[in-house]
């Protein structure tokens, strides 16, 4: 098998053996891998030397967070107990549709919970790197933010300048210098994704 | 998967409706040559093809070549076309649909021919084919559109079998002028009808068998009222202005008829030519109602179309019917306005040969007096006369007084009786031929032995006294009994009904033509059977000492016949004895004799009594009728004598437990297919069928009462003259003409009101005991089969639809059958007077207005007596009020006795009939003498049923 | 006449088909830019629209959110000039809620649901023309709107109908069909495991008989998967041409 090709749904891809796995847009049936997608096919090794089978459509948008996804959301309102968001972004692929998520007082850092204010660490506006945590019982995911690498990535200060992290909860406004109180994300490079929205 | 590329909207408008159908045109359509390499095609699905060189004689068109048939001369041509000599026709599709739209026993007829191979006819489905589908233009009328189509196809068939064999034409049959103008201008081979079969060798038989050009209409002034267009009395039927209904010609007078309204149970009387309006027996017609000052009466003439009559002579009889209608009892009159669908089919008869010397045109008089005499053109009058001949009718121009047939085959000489039975047969389409190859390969091979499997799923009761009782002569024997006492006091009573239906499989041919067939046709000397002899008087006919498969009832019944319960298994049994009437009789009146089979007799006996009591309470009718029984010359075949049948007990103690058995199956049957069980239901008459009986019985001084079948029974009981003993079984003979017919029918049909048996008085009821001769019971056979998980059920068995559709094909065998039977009689009665002149007594049914309807009980035979002379003078005074005739101080009533002298009229040999001549009472000038040989015998007293 | 016959003695339907062949059918994949997914097909004179949205997030109550797997919402709706007689209305009757209800089912045994949690798919028929089988034209529609949505499924889901005319089954029966006989077979299948999603009858039949149409039905469905599985693949070389090119 070429290592790209069309396939369509149904179409039995190849064997699930030591080499090969599902990956997306494909699922396992009587030990087959078969396409769920319209679209190409393609094989990446993955870490363990295994071939990870995908097929990708031509439109990327079919995603729904999981439990575990890294999103990078957008803070939409707050209160005391929680803040509102709506997800923008799963593991790198771009919604067309947002889904909105909730981080709550006690999922925004991982130790010290009680002490947490939700307006010292998230303004409407901010731009939030989150994990689902689990699918909630509203309508909306729960996501946390409780890991060091998690949190405000972007955020704009009272003043309308682009505030600059500078410690683990704190943020300065490129304008006037003030100081504002954030959960601040340590933002490690491969977790980025520059949104444009 | 071929489809077509193109694909055309048909628009069909309806009222508003506008109706868009997809029309596919294929590549794929076979031409039905054989050698042809163009069309693709698979050999073994489409057998009857063309041959590849058809054998000619025409000289019109020599050479091998194809006929292609119009809609028209198939449809008036259909005698020649089915003629052997007529092969490798091409059947456009355009034309089949047309001729199916317009005449259904056309359509079946030209299937038929397709169907035999050797005929060489083959469909060609023209509609679908790309190249020879043709759309109607704008303006083009559809009957112009057809006749495109259908030359476009023979244009395309030239051109087609040109590429694969350039000899071989193809030939456009039409006997229209225009199409074949313009067929000319295609390039195509067009003939009329009449100039290709004049040219062929072997024509003087195919000839005859033309159908009489309609455009031919002898000129002269019309005879007729004009019809109306059927868009006219379409629209009058819809408005209220007119009604439509089926024609039926009086058989006694053939300037009268009646026209039974559909939906409604009136009817509407029609008298004279000019109302009568050229519509013949069976016609869809429609009527107009005439003003009530119009209306008319039955004349009570029995008027017979006698003489010839030119054309242009005036209908005379006309005023005399006139004149002679009476100024009380007007019933509801009306005209025929216009014919909807004629209904004509073939009909048997005989040539009147023309006066004139040397004249192809001659009268053709029908077996069935209902039917006008037609007029049939034909040069081999001479070989005809004296043969009985079959004919069909053409048309009915206005300007003819008799309708334009023309001859279809013949049958043999008059006179001769198994010509004789033929027609019989013929005219009440009964099917008679021998079975065919594919229904006898159904039966079972010889020597037939049970098997184990049969054994276990059988009861086996062989070791039970069971007999069966029959008529004496009797090979086809269905039912068989048996009674034996239980431990507990109770008597187990047994019928065992021969199995048919296990060797009758359904959808098998022997199982399509019993159906086709519906009943086994009982005439005097012969037996048409239903299902092939092996069958019918071996393997299913319960003889005795031999092993056979039955379908088996069981009752627990107490002394006082009280059903306790019912039981059905499919079982094997050894009958003890075939008993006949007589004998079984004998045995129970013989009480020496102390045997099983005697026993159980008596018991069923008794039994028989009892139930037969019950029944009777409940509003059973016994109505009479006329069963007689000839003694058969066994030399030459000829009746020599002819007695009623007689009627024992045992009769009815057969009858009893076949009633019963009836109506238990009918409950299981329906209990367990409410939707599709085949049942039997007689209809409570409508009170005003019993009028002429209630008058009539009036005049004795007897009331009968009709409100309920009990009442009706109970004052048909108390209605005795003690001078007179056959006074209440003349009654019970008008009382069964009252009667409707018992028919067939599905239960998913038909209102649960509807099902009860009038005559049975029995709520439910159907029939299951004579499934060698009625394919009714072997329905019923495979549905209880069913019920009690002995056999498993087929689509059809299931779908009420065909059940009815079958139901309706038994009714219409079952009464032609009977008709058949009572024409045999009547035939085996002419054969027996043939040479004797004898004096009987009998008994005045009705009172005509020009003559008497006797009954001879002896013979149970129906003659008129004329009143009148040639002149249609009479000496009698005929009172209407009273149904008397009075001459002098004779006067004759109803129910009155009479001696009368049977013989022979054979003054018209072509047309013999029964003349009887009043004897007593002595009517000066008009009664004849005695003859030599007087009878002595008294008239049977006793009655018939008692 | 008393009785058309559907299928003549020379084995050809009322339009001219045989017993086993199916109405042309002509289909065109993304035909609306606003929806995710749409699809328009024409079997004979049927003629229907699908148009798939999603997967979004679940609207109008929280109640119907599905913890485990997507919510599928179908509308089968007939436009007031499909049929002979003007319909009143396009959607909400009897008939339509029904119709609804069986796409519904069909389409959750192969859209794989369950890897868009507490979301909402929602699939659009909307039949123009309807000249009988409007179940599998719909189904068949909305198959290709799915796949051209990129909404992973098991396999496609085809659609035939089937009915028999004097003991020969009939597949792909048209409106009159339809209604001049008395029965009428749907089968929805995933074809490439031949397991039925979806059967309905209407009307009665034999149980011997049984057997006969489900396999005409059946027939039907592969066959209409072949002409579906065609276009799908003619569709989408240009796709594959596009996105090789986009490498």
């Amino acid at each position: 098998m070429s290592s790209s090709s069309v396939v369509i749904p149904g179409q039995r891809i190849c064997k699930v053996e030591e080499e090969h796995i599902a990956g997306i847009g494909t699922y396992v049936r009587n030990g087959f891998i078969n396409s769920s997608l319209l679209g190409i096919v393609t094989f990446t090794p993955n870490k363990e030397d295994k071939q990870e089978v995908t097929v990708a459509h031509e439109r990327e948008h079919s995603l729904v967070p999981t439990l575990g996804s890294l999103v990078t959301a957008r803070v939409t309102n707050l209160n005391q107990r929680f803040c509102k968001c709506s997800i923008l972004n799963v593991d790198g692929t771009n919604l067309i549709e947002p889904y909105s998520g909730i981080v709550r007082k006690e999922d925004v850092r991982a130790t010290d919970k009680d002490k947490v204010e939700m307006y010292s660490s998230f303004r409407p506006g901010d731009i939030i790197l989150a994990r689902v945590l689990t699918y909630g019982d509203l309508q909306s995911f729960l996501l946390t933010t409780g890991e060091n690498e998690l949190g405000v990535v972007m955020a704009t200060s009272e003043a309308g300048g682009s505030l600059v992290p500078i410690s683990w909860n704190e943020m300065q406004c490129s304008k006037t210098g003030n100081k504002e109180y954030r959960k601040v994300a340590r933002v490690q490079p491969r977790n980025v994704v520059i949104n444009d929205g | 998967m071929l489809k077509s590329k193109v694909f055309m909207l048909k628009t069909k408008k309806g009222s508003i409706m506008k109706i868009v159908r997809e029309h596919y045109l294929r590549d794929d359509i076979w031409c039905g040559f054989l050698a042809c390499e163009l069309c693709s095609h698979d050999d073994e699905k489409q057998l009857p093809v063309l041959e590849l060189s058809p054998p000619t004689s025409s000289n019109l068109c020599p050479g091998s070549h194809y006929l292609i048939p119009d809609t028209n001369v198939l449809l008036h041509q259909i005698d020649v076309i089915e003629d052997k000599s007529v092969t490798n026709v091409i059947i456009l599709q355009t034309v089949l649909q047309e001729v199916r739209h317009r005449s259904a026993p056309c359509y079946k007829r030209i299937k038929d021919c397709i169907d035999d191979p050797g005929k060489h006819f083959y469909v060609f489905v023209n509609e679908f084919h790309k190249d020879t589908y043709v759309e109607r233009l704008p303006g083009e009328s559809s009957n112009d559109r057809n006749d495109r189509a259908i030359r476009i196809s023979v244009m395309w068939y030239g051109k087609h079998l040109a590429l694969s064999d350039d000899s071989l034409r193809v030939v456009l049959l039409t006997d229209d002028v225009a199409n074949r103008e313009q067929a000319k201008q295609n390039g195509i081979h067009a003939f009329s009808m009449k100039d290709y079969v004049k040219s062929l060798g072997n024509a003087s038989d195919l000839i005859d068998k033309l159908s009489t050009d309609e455009n031919k209409v002898i000129d002269g002034k019309p005879l007729y009222p004009e019809h109306l267009p059927l868009s006219q009395i379409q629209e009058g039927i819809k408005n209220g202005k007119y009604m439509q209904g089926t024609f039926q010609a009086s058989r006694e007078n053939y300037l009268e008829a009646y026209v039974n309204i559909r939906d409604e149970e009136h009817q509407v009387f029609i008298q004279g030519h000019d109302y009568v309006n050229r519509a013949i027996q069976d016609d869809l017609v429609a009527i107009e109602m005439l003003p009530e000052d119009e209306w008319t009466c039955p004349s009570s003439w029995v008027l017979e179309d006698e003489e010839e009559k030119g054309d242009e002579e005036d209908i005379k009889e006309d005023e005399i019917v006139r004149t002679s209608t009476g100024k009380k009892s007007k019933i509801p009159s009306g005209r025929v306005v216009g014919i909807i669908k004629r209904n004509w089919r073939q009909y048997c008869g005989m040539l009147q040969k023309s006066v004139l010397k040397g004249s192809n045109r001659h009268l053709f008089v029908a077996a069935e007096r209902r039917i006008p005499k037609i007029r049939i053109e034909t040069r081999q009058a001479d070989v005809l006369d004296g043969q009985r001949i079959v004919v069909v009718i053409d048309s009915w121009p206005r300007t003819s007084r008799y309708p334009q047939g023309h001859f279809v085959r013949k049958l043999g000489n008059i006179g001769d009786k198994d010509t004789e039975n033929e027609v019989l047969l013929l005219e009440h389409d009964v099917p008679h031929s021998s079975f065919s190859g594919a229904v006898l390969k159904c039966l079972p091979s010889l020597p037939w032995i049970i098997t184990d499997d049969d054994l276990t799923h059988r009861v086996d009761v062989r070791h039970l006294p069971i007999c069966s009782v029959d008529p004496p002569g009797c090979t086809d024997i269905d039912d068989a009994l048996h009674c034996i006492e239980l431990s507990n006091g109770n008597y187990q009573v047994g019928v065992h009904i021969a199995d048919v239906s296990h060797f009758i499989r359904p959808g098998t041919a022997i199982d399509k033509e019993a159906a086709n067939r519906g009943t086994t046709v009982y005439l005097i000397d012969k037996r048409i059977d239903m299902v092939p002899e092996l069958l019918s008087s071996n393997l299913c006919s319960l003889r005795s000492e031999e092993d056979r498969f039955a379908f088996t009832v069981i009752w627990e019944m107490t002394k006082d016949a009280k059903i306790l319960s019912t039981l059905f298994h499919k079982s094997i049994i050894r009958s003890k004895a075939a008993l006949t009437y007589a004998e079984a009789q004998l045995r129970i009146d013989d009480k020496s004799m102390k045997d099983d089979v005697t026993e159980g007799l008596r018991r069923l006996n008794s039994l028989a009594k009892i139930l037969k009591k019950i029944r009777i309470r409940n509003g059973a009718l016994t109505l009479a009728s006329q069963e007689v029984r000839f003694h058969i010359d066994s030399e030459t075949h000829d009746p020599i004598d002819v007695q009623t049948k007689e009627l024992r007990e045992t009769n009815s103690m057969v009858e009893e437990f076949m009633l019963l058995a009836n109506i238990s199956v009918a409950e299981k049957i329906l209990d367990e297919f409410p939707d599709c069980a085949l049942l039997r239901r007689h209809p409570a008459p409508p009170a005003s069928n019993f009028e002429p009986l209630i008058r009539v019985a009036e005049t004795r001084g007897f009331k009968i009462d009709v409100s309920c079948g009990k009442a009706l029974a109970d004052s048909l009981d108390a209605a005795n003259i003690q001078e007179n003993p056959y006074f209440n079984t003349m009654l019970r003979i008008l009382t069964t003409r009252c009667m409707m017919q018992a028919v067939y029918f599905c239960s998913g049909m038909c209102a649960k009101s509807d099902f009860p048996h009038y005559g049975l008085a029995t709520p439910i009821y159907t029939h299951f005991t004579s499934p060698i001769r009625r394919y009714s019971d072997v329905i019923v056979h495979r549905l209880l089969a069913v019920a009690i998980s002995a056999d498993a059920t087929y689509p059809e068995l299931l779908d009420k639809h065909r059940s009815q559709s079958i139901c309706n094909n038994l009714n219409y065998r079952h009464r032609m059958a009977q008709y058949a039977g009572r024409a045999s009689v009547v035939l085996h009665t002419q054969i027996f007077f043939k040479n004797r002149i004898l004096d009987e007594q009998g008994y005045v049914l009705f009172v005509r207005k020009n003559a008497l309807q006797v009954l001879i009980p002896k013979y149970g035979l129906e003659g008129t007596v004329y009143l009148m002379d040639a002149n249609q003078q009479t000496m009698f005074t005929y009172n209407e009020e009273e149904s008397t005739q009075t001459c002098g101080d004779v006067s004759l009533h109803m129910f009155d006795p009479v001696t009368v002298q049977i013989s022979i009229d054979s003054t018209n040999i072509q047309h013999q009939k029964l003349c009887m001549k009043l004897i007593k009472p002595v009517i000066p000038n008009f009664s004849v003498n005695p003859c030599q040989n007087i009878t002595e015998d008294q008239p049977p007293n006793k009655k018939l049923k008692n | 006449m008393a009785s058309l016959d559907l299928l003549s003695d020379q084995g050809f339907r009322i339009d001219g088909r045989r017993p086993k062949e199916l109405r042309k059918i002509q289909t065109k994949l993304g035909v609306f830019a606003q929806a995710d997914g749409s699809a328009y097909i024409e079997q004979g004179n049927t003629k229907v629209l699908a148009a798939v949205y999603g997967p979004h997030e679940v609207r109008g109550g929280k109640s119907k959110v599905l913890h485990d797997k997507a919510l599928l919402n179908c509308q089968y709706s007939m436009a007031v000039f499909s049929s002979g007689e003007r319909k009143r209305r396009p959607r909400g009757d009897r008939k339509s809620m029904e119709m609804t209800q069986h796409l519904q089912q069909t389409f959750e045994a192969a859209i794989l649901t369950h890897l868009y949690p507490k979301s909402q798919i929602d699939i659009f028929v909307e039949v123009l023309q309807s000249d009988g089988g409007n179940y599998c034209a719909s189904v068949n529609a909305a198959t290709l709107a799915v796949i051209d949505a990129g909404l992973p499924m098991k396999d496609y889901i085809t659609a035939c109908s089937a009915s028999i005319v004097n003991d020969t089954p009939i597949v792909d029966i048209n409106n009159f069909e339809e209604s001049a006989g008395n029965l009428e077979i749907l089968i929805a299948v995933l074809p490439k495991s031949s397991q039925i999603v979806f059967m309905e009858m209407n009307g009665k039949l034999h149980e011997d008989h049984l057997e006969k149409v489900i396999d005409m039905a059946m027939m039907g469905c592969s066959d209409v998967y072949d002409i579906l599985d065609q276009s799908v693949r003619d569709h989408v070389s240009h796709l594959s041409s596009a996105l090789c090119l986009n490498k």
